[in-house]
């Protein structure tokens, strides 16, 4: 019996880019504003003829190898049995160490309070066996959830069927996060800017 | 950016406390009468530190708001961080020893000189290691960046005692014949480094490849272009370099004219250049994300 890993794996020939993931973690998490958990990246793709929308869900990819679980002198951010990555806020002191050291840029500072946040995972659900909000809201079920290491699960079946793809694979981290058609989704052809919630955060090079 | 202007402040302080106690005791080695230099430098250490410390603090908010949170900084030494406030403990004590030793008898034991020179040596290249570690931000290389940040430390601290002591018109820099090659030497060793950060961070990879090429680019050629070429090259590094060599061309020819006009300004550059270098360094580096 191998370890539980709780994972996410995301289809991105199903995500649509409606946001319901974003607005259901700020909803069951309390995100304050400005800040996210998790976020849609959506930019347009094309050869010349034929326009189409690439859409990324992103938010922390709980990695095995966590730099910011490293990095944190406090020992605030860790690493639960499961593979969660987690903060412990009356540990935190506000140093953004994890901030710089995540490849990823999924965490965020609380303005009020100093603190950093990120993706639990829902933990307070998962751990007693629901779905993580962004997942059990999807309405066209591109998000997988469950234990990457049992073979019997929806989301092991659904990486061993379509393959897995993890974001900066080559940085050696080990997410917990996966892509069905991320290769095939970065070779295609940027043509316009990426925009994260209706924003602008990479302008049209050229 | 997740870091700004205040934790660069933090870094050249820092840096900057470590130069001084370094010239002080190194002065202390080689001619332990210059006292009013070496006092300077006792007192500039643990000074700057300490207000570079608060910075740090101050920008960690909910630690601020929380201060018992502090007393768990110990608590993961695989964080550089928790090493790092290890190092900056020590060095605060053995800063402050020397610091009240000197007031008092005009003198350090050699020993006591020897163990804050390592722990100088030590805050200067955690400053750099301490972003070295974070792979967010490709431009922060692990082996260049504690190099060049101890260089610039040494030259920023020297500069710093120096200035101090030509302003109180001491005489005593002229005595110290090491400063002659130092002068020359720093600002050409740091060039050096800056090229090679340059250089290591251009050939990086893969996934952290185009965030690396747009760090280089927002130093060389993009909006961090004006302050890198005028302010850290030209002011920093060149100015003072040209500076020491028109001194040392008086010098040879008269001891005596000499002049300390040039000798601050030169100082005041190298200043503005460690500071700087923290500042590019901190701003201009680009996250993985999206590039």
């Amino acid at each position: 019996m191998t370890e539980k890993r709780l994972g996410m794996l995301i289809d991105l020939s199903l995500c649509i880019g409606c946001n319901a993931c974003a607005v259901a973690c700020k909803q069951e998490n309390g995100v304050p504003l400005t800040k996210f958990n998790t976020w849609v990246e959506s930019w347009d793709v094309g050869t010349g003829e034929q326009t189409r929308r690439a859409n990324e869900p992103k938010l922390c990819n709980h990695c095995a190898d966590a730099p910011c679980v490293k990095v944190c002198p406090t020992g605030a951010s860790y690493r639960t049995e499961e593979g969660v990555v987690l903060v412990d806020e009356e540990k935190c002191i506000g140093c953004k160490y994890c901030m710089a050291a995540c490849p990823f840029q999924a965490r965020w500072v609380d303005d009020d309070t100093g603190e950093v946040g990120k993706c639990t995972f829902c933990y307070h659900r998962s751990s007693q066996g629901l779905l993580p909000a962004c997942v059990s809201t999807c309405v066209t079920r591109a998000r997988y959830f469950g234990d990457l290491n049992d073979p019997e699960s929806d989301i092991a079946k659904k990486a061993a069927e379509a393959g897995g793809e993890a974001l900066y694979a080559d940085l050696g981290l080990d997410p917990a996060v996966l892509y069905v058609g991320l290769s095939q989704v970065e070779s295609m052809p940027v043509t316009s800017a990426i925009h994260r919630g209706g924003n602008v955060v990479k302008p049209l090079e050229g | 950016m997740v870091w700004d202007g205040i934790i660069a402040c933090y870094l050249f302080l820092a840096g900057l406390g470590a130069g001084a106690f370094a010239l002080a005791a190194l002065a202390g080695f080689v001619k332990p009468d210059a006292t009013k230099l070496r006092l300077a430098g006792y007192l500039i250490a643990p000074i700057a530190v300490a207000v570079g410390t608060v910075l740090l603090m101050v920008d960690a908010k909910a630690g601020l708001m929380n201060p018992l949170r502090f007393f768990g900084l110990l608590a993961n030494f695989s964080s550089v961080m928790a090493w790092g406030v290890v190092i900056l403990i020590l060095f605060m004590i053995v800063s402050v020893a020397a610091l009240v030793i000197m007031l008092r008898k005009k003198s350090t034991p050699k020993a006591l000189d020897i163990v804050g020179l390592v722990c100088a040596v030590a805050v200067a290249m955690y400053t750099g290691l301490l972003l070295g570690d974070a792979p967010g931000f490709p431009l922060w290389n692990p082996v260049v960046l504690p190099l060049l940040f101890l260089v610039s430390a040494v030259s920023s601290g020297f500069a710093a005692v120096l200035l101090a002591a030509h302003a109180g018109k001491t005489g005593e820099p002229e005595g110290l014949g090491f400063l002659k090659k130092t002068g020359l030497a720093l600002p050409v060793l740091e060039a050096v480094l800056v090229v090679a950060l340059l250089a290591v961070t251009a050939s990086v990879g893969g996934s952290a490849g185009p965030a690396a090429a747009a760090s280089v680019a927002n130093l060389v050629s993009g909006p961090y272009a004006v302050a890198f070429w005028l302010g850290l090259v030209v002011v920093g590094l060149a100015l003072p370099f040209c500076l020491e060599l028109v001194r040392a061309a008086q010098a040879k020819k008269n001891p005596e004219a000499a002049s300390s006009g040039m000798a601050i300004a030169g100082e005041a550059c190298v200043l503005v250049g460690g500071f700087l270098l923290r500042y590019l360094v901190i701003m201009a580096a680009v996250p993985l994300v999206l590039f």
